[in-house]
């Protein structure tokens, strides 16, 4: 940008001042504000796909029981097609699964875990919150039943904990709406000001400039007259107003410096609006996620092998045979006419495979993330009692916490789990190299210097390490750019009579609808083809 | 915190840790309880990796092999092993390398930070991360 500012003085004050700005999300309210409007929302894809005309007697093997592999069951199943599933673990749902009382765990490492939740509590260590506009999974959870609870994505009263800031704030736990409103308000100030002595280069008629004033007045809760920002009640108050005349009307809270807000770096959670992934709109199935899987199985259980380990997939002109292990040993193989896997591509990788060098080669462009969460059952909602944080998430720069997540099940109950860190990449692999009475020490002592009642509340943990699950060897695939331009579609084409879905095999990564869409997409490929023959 | 304590802190952790392991430790060799630390997890406290899963590096002929690569390795990551050029120093890498190079049997001439400061130089920027995933 500084290049090409060489008009003049003033108007590199000016870009630098928007820079300044759009760091803060100042501009971006406006601008994304305004691309929003164009913006459809909601899945590509709401309904499966009509498979229509018979499935001529063909056979499908289906390679893992997650949300992909029962969502083409259940599909290919009604349509008429013979199923078989092959599915590693004991349950079904894949990384859809919740740890409650009684839950095991032994990862690589050989770290053994029992959960000891209470009976009522649990810790959805995969998936967790389903965004509004994921219309395939809210399709399952419709048709089979899945209650569904908010799950609280977004909470002004929650705190932000930044330790590598500067200032009187940083390395405090400040409310996230005192960080807006005081962001938020000074932008709006400065950006009233400059606008209202015709400071802005923007081409803004007379008109537009009045509409524009207004719009920043109300955005920064400004006071009309010398458009200044002095704080607002939606931040809060230093004496909350109640009943006659003590508290009666109450104390406003004072605003923190623009100078102490900008050192803080707390302006880091704020936003014109949330990611697209991250609305504040999210749901939860009552009682934990794996109702899902569930939901599911309670439909496409009887087709599911368990316990069965996926050796070699063969394929040939007349159709795929897969040689499989069952928990006792005993080796089988498996024939049918098409294959679909939705083994994670990082444990794939390493099953031999009938398939083309250049499909080989493809399935090693993917990574996978190393990701970690730990459940903490703590023996008081302090979070809600003694800070009435109802739900959401305190945001940190501490490493390998990321963020502490309050729980949006059994409000004003008497315990209650805690996501005691929620991390990924390095920090994750740095943690995980711990026992778990380790990682829960780490996770506790973060967590105390945002709770004073953090480690005297706490009664047990449950931790998981998706990098050190066998059957997952990472919690999602990370498709760099050169990876979704060359691997991408070869692997999305599959190879011959082997078709590849999962949340890998889609641009919803890492989400349950990715996995749920892209079954949808296979299936009907697979299909189409069928349809092709006589 | 304040930020400008930042630099100051760490280097006394550092300078402190220098100090203990020493004398206390002194068969450990420097870059081991960063490799315990950062590593581990996957290839294992000895080396061996998880078949089928995480590389072993006891004899491994990448690990031994041309420094540039080995260390492009851990700054940007593959597969399923993450990038670490947000969160180690050149100091860290090259002395996590030196320990990784010359264990378990290992035998590859030591890296120092200016060979991670060069492969560093050539790489891509760290990204930002995201406050949340999924």
């Amino acid at each position: 940008m500084e290049n090409q500012v060489a008009t003049g003085a003033g108007v590199l004050t000016r870009r630098r001042f928007f820079e300044q700005l759009a760091a803060l999300g100042g501009m971006s309210l406006a601008v994304a504000g305004l691309e929003a409007l164009g913006f459809g929302f909601g899945s590509a894809r709401a309904a499966p796909p009509a498979l229509s005309g018979g499935a001529k007697g063909k056979k499908v093997v289906i390679l893992g029981a997650g949300l992909a592999g029962m969502t083409a069951a259940y599909e290919l199943d009604k349509a008429g097609y013979q199923v078989q599933v092959v599915e590693a673990r004991s349950f079904a749902g894949g990384r859809c699964q919740t740890a409650r009382k009684g839950f095991k765990y032994t990862d690589l490492a050989g770290y053994d875990q029992v959960c000891e939740f209470d009976e009522g509590h649990y810790i959805n260590h995969g998936p967790w919150r389903i965004p509004y506009h994921h219309l395939s999974t809210l399709h399952y959870t419709k048709l089979f039943g899945v209650p569904l609870e908010s799950f609280v994505n977004d909470n002004d009263a929650a705190y932000v904990y930044f330790e590598k800031g500067s200032g009187p704030l940083a390395g405090k736990p400040i409310r996230k709406g005192e960080i807006a409103a005081d962001a938020r308000g000074y932008t709006a100030e400065l950006l009233a000001k400059c606008a209202s002595k015709g400071g802005l280069d923007a081409p803004l008629s007379a008109e537009d400039r009045a509409l524009f004033l207004e719009y920043v007045i109300h955005e920064g809760r400004l006071n009309p007259k010398d458009l200044s920002y002095k704080g607002t009640d939606g931040r809060g108050f230093a004496v909350h107003p109640g009943a006659g005349l003590d508290p009666g009307p109450g104390k406003p809270s004072i605003p923190y410096a623009f100078k102490d807000v900008l050192d803080s770096r707390a302006w880091y959670v704020l936003s014109s609006v949330t990611e697209y992934e991250q609305q504040r709109t999210m749901l939860q199935p009552v009682g934990g996620m794996d109702q899902i899987a569930k939901g599911f199985e309670r439909h496409v259980g009887r087709l599911i092998r368990y316990s069965t380990r996926v050796e070699k997939i063969s394929q040939g002109p007349n159709g795929v045979s897969v040689a499989v292990r069952d928990g006792a040993g005993q080796p089988s193989v498996i024939t049918a006419d098409y294959c679909i896997c939705t083994l994670p591509l990082s444990v794939l990788r390493s099953v031999q495979m009938d398939a083309s060098s250049g499909f080989k080669d493809a399935m090693a462009d993917v990574s996978y993330a190393p990701v970690n969460k730990i459940g903490l059952q703590m023996k008081r909602r302090f979070w809600e009692e003694d800070h009435a944080i109802y739900g959401g998430h305190v945001y940190t720069d501490m490493p390998g916490i990321n963020s502490i997540s309050l729980p949006s099940y059994g409000w004003q109950g008497q315990k209650g789990v805690v996501l005691g860190y929620y991390a990924f990449g390095s920090e994750a692999a740095r943690i995980s190299a711990m026992p778990p009475k380790e990682r829960a020490a780490f996770a506790l002592a973060a967590g105390q210097k945002i709770f004073p009642q953090y480690r005297e509340s706490f009664e047990n943990a449950f931790s998981f390490c998706w990098h050190l699950d066998q059957n997952n060897l990472g919690g999602w695939a990370e498709w760099s750019p050169e990876g979704r331009a060359n691997a991408y579609p070869v692997l999305v084409k599959g190879d011959d009579r082997i078709y590849l879905a999962g949340e890998h095999m889609s641009y919803l990564g890492g989400w349950q609808a990715g996995a749920i869409e892209s079954a949808w997409q296979q299936v009907e490929r697979l299909h189409a083809r069928v349809q092709q023959q006589a | 915190m304040s930020k400008r304590n930042l630099p100051a802190r760490a280097a006394m952790l550092v300078l402190s840790a220098a100090v203990v392991a020493g004398p206390a430790v002194a068969a450990d060799p420097p870059g081991k309880a960063m490799y315990m630390g950062s590593c581990s997890a996957c290839h294992r406290p000895d080396g061996t990796g998880v078949k089928g899963a995480f590389p072993a590096l006891a004899g491994d002929p990448f690990v031994v092999g041309p420094k540039s690569q080995v260390v492009g390795r851990v700054l940007n990551g593959r597969g399923g092993m993450p990038a670490f050029k947000a969160d180690l120093t050149d100091a860290q890498v090259a002395a996590i390398l030196t320990y990784v190079r010359s264990s378990w049997g290992n035998k590859a001439e030591p890296v120092n930070p200016a060979d991670v400061a060069a492969a560093r130089n050539g790489g891509a920027p760290a990204q930002t991360r995201s406050l949340q995933a999924h």
